[in-house]
């Protein structure tokens, strides 16, 4: 048979194919029918019978172009994108993802350099004769007279405006510096130095508000305990998972880089995972209980509950059990 | 087939089917103006959520209307390309506007997580992060993204990936807005179908020359008369000589014959009774 014929025999289908994948792409794609749909993946796979077969049939190049762009196309319609399989990630969350959260040397080092980081830089900011200007040149004169403009109001319900414009404002920046520390942890060093920097200046916050002469200390510590230990957690597994990816790339273990970019990055995903739940319920609280006039101790309750839980999870749950 | 490496920027992809087929892969220069657009469309997007806002729960508080309006902007920042691409099965708005789609490497749509990481990680690809101090220009914007090391990681890989794509395994391809199946071309010269008369029927063209023939047939419209006989002769020549036809035949007429002979027929309907070559001329100079 001659490629004329073939054409002629085959551009039906083909066209046919062509209009399917046009409603396919617009909205009304839900109209299509389960007897249109069938027919839809068995012309593609006509199609793609062609394509196969085209050296075979000689097409010349341009038909072999077209058929290339209708398959790719259709291709495209009928393999969609599969969206969040929100079943499966709870049962890794639980199970899967403390154990290998617990045993990961790039979230046990972030662990102790951020923790560290951030209890000296606390200690030195806590007082003005151990470093003098220490939580000053960390922070900022600028950044410190904000905060101290933004807690100088007691969080006690009466103000709602604020409490929520500031719930919204850390939710925001704390959330944001959780991303920044993974995204740039590829990069290993821009993600030390974010994450270290970070520690420090949380620290020094923490520190400066500690002290005895600085009087919105008190409105300080009421607003930060209740959401604090989830926050600050997720920021330390956040630049983990970072720093996991950027040493996969550095430390190969025999794979290429890119091959070992990619092995890296499946093996930190869990972690952000992890990272991200524990940001979304610090949110919640930051958005419901921090900014709300509850009286302190039960900002306490719910900062021990919290810490409590994160113990669970990350001794417990995530201690090696024999297999 | 093409396991040589091809200077375009094309990949082929092996689908569920176990058929191969190829992708255009999007270079940096398409991807920005993409990305520009995304970016417009993100700043718009937010201005009207502002407005709304303003209207909306700006009556009850300024303070909640001031903490939504914040957390709806981190939510844009970092998730505006992610939620796009998954529910836009790849793409986001400035995406389809350029024809730009995000596939995994294997040509397989990419998932949730997928699209969500790799705009996550644009931030590293932005780096370094220039600050505008440095050119001692007074500004209170502190930093902009320079993509250098975006640029770098897509200038040494085949795919176009930037680091972000590289750890997500995906890739972004460019979809072709025009596709028409031209099917085989026309020769208007009927004395190319008379020609075909004169070759040998038990001549077999191979893949090879089939291949040949059809993308010079597909390109000799766009040719001067002389630029054809040029490029067609080192072909044609040979091929005269073993159908033993004379030698000033237009090399261009005879590949045009052989490709009628290969792609439509062995026989042209009202092709008139076999003639001696030599009584028609078929040379250059004749055709016009």
């Amino acid at each position: 048979m001659k490629v004329s014929e073939l054409l002629e025999q085959r551009r039906e289908n083909w066209q046919e194919l062509e209009r399917l994948c046009l409603i396919m792409e617009s909205r009304r794609r839900k109209s299509l029918g389960a007897a249109t749909l069938s027919r839809f993946a068995a012309l593609y796979r006509a199609a793609c019978a062609d394509l196969a077969l085209a050296d075979a049939y000689q097409l010349p190049t341009n038909n072999v172009q077209y058929l290339h762009l209708l398959v790719g196309r259709a291709h495209n319609q009928l393999y969609r994108s599969r969206k969040f399989a929100f079943g499966k990630w709870i049962e890794s969350l639980l199970v899967d993802v403390p154990q290998q959260i617990f045993q990961d040397r790039c979230v046990q080092a972030v662990f102790c350099l951020f923790w560290g980081v951030f209890t000296l830089s606390a200690v030195f900011a806590s007082s003005e004769e151990l470093w003098p200007g220490f939580a000053e040149s960390i922070m900022g004169e600028d950044a410190i007279s904000q905060m101290e403009e933004s807690f100088s109001e007691p969080i006690d319900g009466r103000n709602p405006d604020q409490d929520f414009a500031m719930a919204g404002f850390y939710i925001q920046h704390n959330t944001g510096i959780g991303l920044r520390c993974f995204a740039l942890g590829i990069a290993v060093v821009p993600g030390i130095w974010t994450t270290l920097f970070n520690a420090a200046s949380l620290g020094a916050a923490f520190g400066f508000m500690a002290r005895p002469d600085v009087p919105q200390g008190v409105n300080f510590f009421n607003f930060v305990t209740a959401h604090g230990p989830f926050e600050l957690t997720a920021i330390v597994l956040s630049a983990g998972a970072g720093l996991r990816i950027g040493f996969s790339w550095i430390h190969t273990q025999g794979w290429t880089r890119s091959a070992a970019l990619r092995i890296g990055a499946q093996n930190a995903m869990p972690i952000m995972g992890a990272a991200m739940v524990m940001f979304f319920l610090a949110a919640l609280i930051e958005g419901f209980v921090s900014p709300s006039g509850l009286p302190l101790w039960s900002k306490q309750v719910v900062g021990i509950v919290s810490s409590g839980m994160l113990m669970f999870y990350f001794l417990v749950l995530g201690y090696p059990r024999r297999a | 087939m093409p396991d040589i490496p091809q200077l375009d920027s094309t990949i082929s992809v092996v689908t569920p089917e176990n058929i191969s087929f190829d992708y255009r892969v999007a270079g940096p220069f398409q991807r920005l103006p993409a990305y520009l657009l995304d970016l417009m469309l993100a700043a718009v997007l937010f201005l009207f959520i502002q407005i709304g806002l303003a209207l909306t729960l700006g009556w009850l508080g300024s303070g909640l209307a001031t903490g939504a309006s914040l957390i709806i902007w981190f939510a844009i920042f970092w998730f505006y390309g992610g939620i796009f691409e998954t529910w836009m099965n790849g793409q986001t708005p400035g995406k389809r506007l350029m024809g730009l789609r995000v596939l995994t490497v294997d040509g397989t749509p990419i998932n949730g997580m997928q699209a969500v990481m790799r705009n996550v990680l644009r931030l590293a690809d932005s780096m370094p992060l220039l600050s505008l101090e440095v050119l001692q220009i007074p500004v209170p914007v502190y930093v902009i993204p320079t993509f250098v090391l975006g640029v770098a990681v897509m200038a040494v890989n085949r795919r176009y990936q930037r680091l972000g794509d590289i750890v997500c395994g995906t890739l972004v391809v460019v979809e072709e807005p025009s596709w028409r199946l031209s099917g085989v071309a026309k020769i208007d010269d009927s004395r190319a179908a008379q020609l075909a008369e004169f070759i040998p029927p038990n001549f077999r063209v191979s893949r090879t020359l089939a291949r040949a023939l059809a993308s010079y047939v597909d390109r000799r419209r766009f040719l001067s008369r002389e630029r054809r006989s040029e490029i067609a002769s080192p072909l044609a020549d040979p091929l005269l000589q073993q159908f033993q036809l004379p030698p000033d035949t237009s090399p261009d007429l005879l590949l045009c014959s052989l490709y009628l002979r290969t792609f439509v027929s062995n026989r042209v309907e009202g092709a008139p009774r076999k003639r001696a070559a030599n009584d028609a001329p078929f040379t250059n100079a004749e055709s016009v």
